[in-house]
């Protein structure tokens, strides 16, 4: 019995001892560090995590953000001879998926940030356990504006969100467009119902009236009786929140429920290439809000090696493209600032500061300035709104 | 003292009998009125915006009802509900757009355009090749369904074929996305059946348009109807999966191949979903891997609707959840994202008043 509990006794000091060897060659900044730090072995990569849906119905999105924020990671040399990796994890745009894929990104010791995640629900679920594992986070797509006003130190974000858009939009609907009757629709989902009714409340505050609001289920291929109920009340314009699927129906739809001549007004969910290309002729005239980057030689060089490495066109699958690649660009300077090579061959990135480093970019990336504020707010270019012409979204000067 | 008892029952069955139809009356009239209010008083729709809306629910309607079919042909032979025929119909839809695919690839020059394609060449031959081959793939999907997924189930208890079938309907799912990537994509129609061209029906002082693409759809759907009635009323083939329907055991005693009937009316319902497949696809043009699910469970509901195993009540049952799903909102003066919580409302309220559907007769024990 005693001989048992003297080997007990070792093996724990065995096992307390080997976990404290490598501290002993950890850099200073790791113990001094809230968070600690990241730890990658010689050969390893050092991996920016992202939850994202990837498979199903919202899956282009997915695809289409890790695949830009993974031409910003294979772009980099590296640093020091760590190269860097993308783990892309599905979420399918839920909430309870979301945490799990936290969960998981906070054990790994190589991840040192997240790219994300992509939908805000899933964001929102993440957030509080990445700010206790201290990993910073930068979402060029998750919109919601409470988001930014949890006082959440880890997040940040290169989406501007619904609640500036919805009053560009208005601005632009009421003062440029002239429009004084605007009809509003939206698909029923938190982001496309806030946009709309934020649109709706600025226009009203402007001086217009809005005459008709409709919401449509998403995800289906008919909406002219829904459209038809607006058109019999006259609407000049008719804003919509909603992503490109049910925007594109709708506007192959508009003549048939007598909607000629008025103004399809999207949000950033409905621009894309997509829209232009399914919609065709009956795209002409709409207006829709992007990211997407007026042209610059930086932004042809990130189109061509998209198309390189994907075999598609930068923007085909979602808007997010430019933001992605921005978004891996700045983790990447970030954690370049803060990390140290150990006296043992191995990386280390102190946690604390890379949150830190993130909150303090200021960097000129495709899509304008990045640059944070107190918030996490980092878009301070803000929305650029687009028209369709000849079938090609092209800037749109009021 | 027996015949207490029943007596007894029969007047509670009564009575709740009477408050259950007082309480159908009273929500009809309410809901005649609420229809009045709307039309009449309020007054927001012109007779233009009617027919509009009426003109999407046949539309629509015609394809709920196709797919409908299905699911009441099978039911009506095996008891079982089919749930993976919306994927049949996803698969369908596929082939359509495959076939248009090529058939824009494929150059035929002619006197006055040098780069004209097969597709615009001949609108005709394409449209009906694309069905054809819409309608081939649907019937192989649905044929090998059977064989692979319900057949080595035929004798097991009730539920297994059904968690069978939905298995199917995720299995076929992925596995589109798998082969055809998760992206949307667009039938790319002929020219002159292109989507938003049609008629303009002059109503008061506006035009409705009556769209080439839609009027395509419903009568096809007509015609395969019709089709499909004559075949199973009027053929040998018919009368033999009407007896199976009946009695398998006794249809087999009778000479009849009860698993080749079976197999064969996995084959018609395909071929019916591919059609509704390919029609959806040139009539909305959008689709992806998760096409049938959709359409599936909304004919799944036109088929109870109608009451299922009964082949006119599916094409009605299709037809009213089409016209209910555009109209009632409007009628009710409701939001349009409520049109699904319409119709399955009235689906329930049917099913109070007529458990066996609206043309559904009540089963016999010995069929159950």
């Amino acid at each position: 019995m005693k001989i048992r509990h003297l080997l007990f006794v070792v093996i724990v000091f065995a096992l307390a001892l080997s976990a404290c060897a490598p501290k002993a060659s950890a850099p200073e900044a790791c113990e001094t560090d809230a968070f600690g730090c990241a730890v990658i072995p010689e050969g390893d990569t050092i991996k920016i995590g992202m939850g994202a849906p990837m498979l199903g119905d919202y899956g282009m999105f997915g695809i289409d953000i890790s695949q830009g924020v993974e031409v910003a990671l294979t772009q980099d040399d590296g640093f020091e001879g760590w190269s860097y990796e993308l783990i892309a994890e599905d979420t399918g745009g839920a909430p309870e998926a979301g945490a799990a894929v936290a969960n998981k990104m906070v054990t790994d010791p190589t991840v040192v940030a997240i790219a994300g995640h992509i939908f805000s629900g899933s964001t929102a679920a993440a957030m509080p356990i990445y700010e206790k594992a201290g990993f910073p986070m930068m979402s060029p797509s998750a919109t919601l504006p409470e988001l930014t006003e949890k006082g959440s130190a880890v997040f940040n974000r290169l989406a501007f969100t619904d609640a500036t858009q919805a009053k560009f939009a208005a601005q632009l609907l009421f003062e440029s467009l002239g429009v004084t009757k605007l009809g509003v629709m939206h698909d029923g989902t938190s982001y496309g119902q806030g946009l709309a009714d934020g649109v709706a409340g600025f226009f009203t505050e402007l001086g217009g009236e809005v005459v008709a609001s409709e919401a449509i289920t998403p995800g289906e291929v008919d909406y002219i009786a829904p459209l038809s109920s607006i058109a019999a009340k006259g609407p000049e314009a008719i804003y919509y929140g909603g992503y490109a699927a049910e925007a594109i129906v709708m506007a192959n739809q508009w003549e048939q429920a007598g909607l000629a001549g008025v103004t399809l007004f999207g949000c950033d969910g409905t621009y894309g290439v997509e829209f232009t290309d399914k919609a065709g002729p009956n795209a002409e005239g709409s207006i829709a809000v992007s990211l997407v980057p007026p042209a610059s030689p930086e932004k042809d060089a990130f189109d061509e090696a998209y198309r390189t490495a994907y075999g598609m066109e930068a923007g085909e699958l979602s808007a997010f493209s430019w933001s992605a690649y921005d978004t891996g660009a700045v983790l990447i300077a970030a954690i370049e600032k803060v990390a140290i090579v150990g006296d043992d061959g191995s990386l280390y990135v102190p946690r604390g500061a890379v949150v830190d480093a993130v909150r303090n970019t200021d960097y000129e990336g495709l899509t304008g300035l990045v640059k944070c504020d107190d918030t996490g707010e980092c878009n301070a270019s803000g929305p650029t709104f687009y028209i369709v012409e000849n079938g090609e979204w092209v800037p749109y000067i009021p | 003292m027996s015949e207490q008892k029943t007596t007894r029952e029969q007047s509670s069955l009564n009575v709740s009998k009477l408050i259950r139809w007082i309480a159908g009356i009273l929500l009809l009239a309410l809901v005649g009125w609420r229809v009045y209010q709307t039309a009449f008083i309020e007054g927001g729709y012109g007779p233009d915006t009617w027919m509009r809306f009426i003109i999407a629910g046949l539309v629509i309607g015609g394809m709920y009802s196709l797919i409908a079919i299905g699911y009441t042909l099978v039911y009506g032979i095996l008891f079982m509900i089919n749930f993976a025929h919306g994927e049949v119909m996803m698969l369908g839809a596929f082939g359509g757009y495959f076939m248009f695919e090529l058939f824009a690839f494929i150059k035929a020059p002619t006197a006055s355009d040098p780069n004209m394609n097969f597709l615009n060449a001949y609108p005709l031959v394409s449209v009906l090749l694309a069905f054809i081959v819409g309608a081939v793939i649907s019937a192989t999907a649905g044929f090998l369904l059977e064989r692979i997924a319900y057949r080595p189930l035929r004798k097991a208890p009730r539920l297994v074929p059904l968690i069978s079938a939905i298995g199917a309907s995720i299995f076929l799912q992925n596995a589109a996305q798998l082969l055809f990537g998760p992206q949307r994509r667009q039938y790319i129609n002929p020219d002159v059946l292109w989507r938003g061209t049609g008629w303009s029906i002059p109503v008061g002082d506006t035009t409705v348009l009556l769209t080439y693409t839609g009027t395509l759809s419903l009568v096809l759907s007509a015609l395969l109807m019709i089709g499909l009635f004559y075949i199973v009323q009027k053929t040998k083939l018919g009368r033999s999966m009407r007896a199976v329907a009946e009695n398998k055991q006794a249809a087999a005693l009778m000479g009849i191949d009860v698993d080749a009937v079976i197999g064969k009316t996995f084959i018609i319902s395909g071929i019916l979903a591919g059609s509704a497949g390919v029609m959806w696809g040139i009539h909305n043009g959008l689709f992806n891997h998760y096409v049938g699910f959709l359409p599936g469970i909304k004919a799944f509901t036109a088929a109870v609707l109608g009451g299922i195993g009964n082949i006119p009540g599916a094409m009605m049952g299709g037809m009213l959840l089409g016209i209910l799903e555009s109209v009632g909102p409007a009628a009710l003066g409701l939001d349009f994202q409520l049109k699904d919580v319409i119709a399955f409302s009235i689906l329930i309220l049917v099913l109070i008043f007529r458990p066996s559907g609206l043309l559904g007769e009540a089963l016999s024990e010995e069929k159950v």
